[in-house]
């Protein structure tokens, strides 16, 4: 769920919603959810001094009733 | 760099430097793409809740109400001002022009609002009496706003002062 949740919400504010990509890695220490944008809509995602990351932070971590790590990964250094 | 933009979108007694206001249908459309990201939201988490949408004061504004909502206020209404803030983000890439929409979930909001308004003409009462200023502690814009709404109401006057998220109003007397 709470992959699906980050998925919508960073679709909705990205210019390229077909390029956002999530996934969610669970290991020893809890959750992180591996996040990936077309290049163009990194800045978007991160936005001014970093407050819509925390934005996206702070929501997927209520939701998920717990501290999740999200993971910003600019697609650029894949393609 | 000091951030002038942001003060000038939300405060109250810097509006008149923004631009001219939207029209109704405008706003209108501002809420139902803000209602489309909401509820997406909602049914992906399995949350319940309706969500009102109303144009108020030159801004849409909308509130999710019933269910189990109080996680999504979040402490002082943290998590709130996230959805509230990604919101307009989302409303922003539709339209292409920024959005000044108000969210409220669970009527946190509207109850901020009354203790705010109460402590304003508490306070208000106080510059009056004594003759001095009045700081009051550090609010965001939305706080802050209400406060100088109702001091100006009472034909008193206010300021904000400060940095965010530090910022805060002073009250003067007469």
């Amino acid at each position: 769920m709470i992959d699906e949740a980050l998925e919508h919400l960073v679709k909705g504010i990205v210019d390229n919603p077909d390029d956002v990509n999530v996934k969610e890695k669970t290991h020893r220490r809890g959750t992180t959810l591996e996040v990936r944008v077309n290049p163009e809509d990194i800045g978007k995602v991160i936005g001014r001094n970093g407050r819509t990351a925390k934005a996206l932070r702070t929501v997927v971590s209520a939701l998920a009733g717990r501290s999740v790590r999200v993971d910003l990964i600019d697609t650029d250094e894949v393609r | 760099m000091p951030d002038v933009t942001e003060v000038v979108e939300v405060e109250g007694t810097e509006e008149k430097t923004a631009k001219a206001p939207k029209s109704v249908a405008k706003l209108e459309e501002e809420g139902d793409i803000a209602a489309d990201y909401l509820e997406g939201l909602l049914d992906i988490a399995d949350l319940d809740g309706d969500i009102d949408i109303d144009v108020e004061n030159g801004r849409a504004s909308l509130a999710i109400v019933g269910g189990k909502l109080k996680h999504l206020v979040g402490n002082e209404g943290e998590v709130l001002d996230s959805i509230q803030e990604l919101t307009r983000l989302a409303v922003q890439t539709s339209t292409g022009d920024r959005s000044r929409l108000m969210l409220d979930i669970d009527g946190f909001r509207a109850g901020r609002r009354k203790e705010l308004t109460a402590l304003a003409e508490k306070m208000a009462e106080q510059a009056k009496t004594t003759g001095s200023s009045i700081k009051l502690d550090p609010m965001n814009a939305f706080e802050r706003k209400i406060i100088h709404d109702t001091i100006q109401t009472l034909g008193l006057t206010s300021e904000s002062d400060g940095e965010d998220p530090n910022r805060f109003v002073v009250i003067y007397p007469a």
